[in-house]
């Protein structure tokens, strides 16, 4: 069979990044530019400001891809794009180049979803096997989904308020973190012990998720503390903190396994980066027999490898859009 | 030599192939909510009516700015990848100054674009195109202090309680000749002129 190229965008937050991707699997090359740099002044990502900064990058990455892969634009065969959901004046620029490009060469072009991105990441890494759970957490998402087969979601779950990641960025913030705080909680975590008493985020019978009540209590538990003039323990309330998020993610988690008797688990976005969470799934895949795979770290954040890999049984099932489409800023995967 | 002219910092959109100072075919209509989705229809009907495929253009001639901070955007993300893959020629202009090919019988036009607030991006042109006062972003009444005793008009395609405006009428070989000696930029470096800083930018600058 002939080999397949896929050139994919993502320019959805605030990251630009293009990538060539072989049959849906294998890297060809990949170029991220973040903007972490710049936002983190602000405290969080300013769109006016990142729209600004993909338009300054857009030809920057695309001339390094090529460069790095010895390929030219006729090797390409499809050009994917993330169409959303995520910041609409970022994913317009992505878009744009994208359409571009599928213009002037004449090529298919492939709308991909930017969860059915993440989830495709762990192509990359090993072939997935069906049918699956995928967790899908980070700043921007906390989903289920179940998929039977290639490029089949159905969403079982997601957040009722605040993604897992921005509920972990917002208590950073009041302990006094530097954004973007997510990570280094999962690191003070680790060397604290589970001594606050916080509430377990929403429990029921739905695989629905809710991290607001969660991430108010911490709020309201450093206010306190600091109204009694009581120093906060950063290490131990990040472990109390992280073990509550981590308790009822990878409880629904393998209840959805169990109910859809499934036996592999894929975990995919920013958050499965966490340590807390990757060692506590580890575990319970392990008992419970669950083929559990989570990207590397550079496949967890956004990357456009992994529009690519997605884009790519999109094409397969003739995913094709014509130049007409738009970004969305908010929409569902289906 | 065949140029492609875009302009989609207005509520005009304007998209144009040129070939030796003739125009080929040119769309010049409004559409300022769908810009995202209708550009590549327009571009695809525009190359189609002229013939003309996209490897033939020999030079990009794109508006970068001011106007919609989105619609700049989308035009220039365009212009340059085009430019860039393709290896082909690009150069800017202004999308004021394209306003301002409008023909007169005053000595000064003044294209603006509102900016909301009582302020717009305004430019002050000869009937040369040359520049009188640099596009900027600027209240209408320092505007209007700066056009105190002069003869001018205001070319504009939006609506003002205190302005009388004339509709623009596009004149794109004026800016062909105005810009077809213009060295070649790298597309990297072909960016926006907002004319304006966000509102981030500037509550981080006054806290400084």
């Amino acid at each position: 069979m002939k080999d397949v190229y896929v050139l994919a965008f993502e320019s959805s937050c605030d990251e630009t990044s293009v990538s060539i991707i072989k049959n849906g699997y294998e890297e060809i090359a990949t170029v991220v530019l973040s903007q972490m740099d710049i936002h983190a002044s602000y405290g969080g990502v300013v769109p006016e400001i990142a729209s600004r900064n993909h338009v300054e990058n857009i030809t920057i990455v695309i001339e390094e891809v090529l460069n790095k892969s010895t390929l030219t634009m006729n090797d390409i065969d499809l050009i994917a794009v993330t169409y959303g959901p995520g910041l609409i004046g970022s994913l317009l620029v992505g878009l744009q180049a994208a359409k571009t490009l599928a213009f002037i060469y004449n090529k298919p072009l492939v709308p991909v979803h930017h969860i059915a991105g993440h989830i495709y990441a762990n192509n990359l890494f090993k072939p997935m096997r069906f049918p699956l759970i995928a967790l899908v957490v980070s700043g921007g998402h906390t989903e289920l989904v179940y998929m039977k087969e290639d490029y089949s979601f159905k969403k079982i779950g997601g957040t009722l308020d605040d993604a897992v990641g921005e509920a972990y960025d917002k208590v950073a913030r009041v302990m006094g973190l530097k954004y973007p705080g997510g990570p280094l909680v999962d690191v003070l975590a680790h060397e604290g012990k589970d001594l606050y008493t916080l509430p377990l985020p929403l429990d029921d019978y739905s695989y629905n998720f809710s991290f607001s009540g969660l991430k108010s209590a911490v709020i309201n538990l450093v206010h306190n503390e600091k109204q009694r003039g009581k120093e906060i323990d950063n290490k131990n309330l990040a472990c109390s903190f992280q073990t509550r998020v981590v308790d009822i993610l990878t409880k629904k988690t393998l209840k959805a396994l169990k109910e859809y008797n499934v036996d592999n688990l894929i975990v995919a976005g920013g958050v499965a980066a966490n340590k807390g969470l990757r060692e506590k799934l580890e575990k319970l895949c392990e008992q419970n027999n669950i083929n559990l795979s989570i990207p590397p770290v550079r496949y967890c954040t956004d990357n456009a490898a992994m529009i690519g890999a997605a884009g790519y049984y999109a094409y397969k099932l003739g995913k094709t859009s014509d130049l007409d489409i738009n970004a969305k800023s908010n929409d569902e995967l289906v | 030599m065949i140029n492609l002219v875009i302009d989609t910092c207005n509520s005009n959109l304007v998209i144009a192939l040129i070939k030796n100072k003739k125009i080929l075919s040119i769309f010049n209509e409004q559409l300022n909510m769908d810009l995202s989705t209708k550009i590549f229809p327009v571009m695809q009907d525009v190359f189609a009516k002229a013939k003309i495929s996209p490897n033939d253009v020999d030079s990009i001639l794109v508006a970068n700015g001011p106007g919609s901070f989105t619609g700049i955007r989308i035009g220039v993300t365009i212009a340059k990848t085009y430019a860039l893959v393709l290896n082909k020629k690009i150069t800017t202009f202004s999308s004021l100054e394209l306003m301002a090919t409008t023909k007169t019988n005053k000595k000064y036009i003044v294209p603006i674009i509102d900016a909301r607030r009582e302020y717009v991006y305004a430019g002050i042109y000869d009937e040369k195109l040359n520049k009188i006062m640099n596009d900027c972003y600027i209240n209408i009444n320092d505007l209007l202090e700066q056009l105190k005793n002069k003869s001018y008009i205001f070319v504009s395609y939006d609506d003002f309680d205190k302005l009388e405006t004339i509709n623009p009428e596009l004149n794109i070989l004026k800016i062909i000749n105005l810009h077809e000696n213009d060295k070649g930029l790298n597309p990297h470096e072909v960016n926006p002129t907002y004319l304006k800083l966000t509102e981030a930018e500037m509550k981080y600058k006054n806290n400084d």
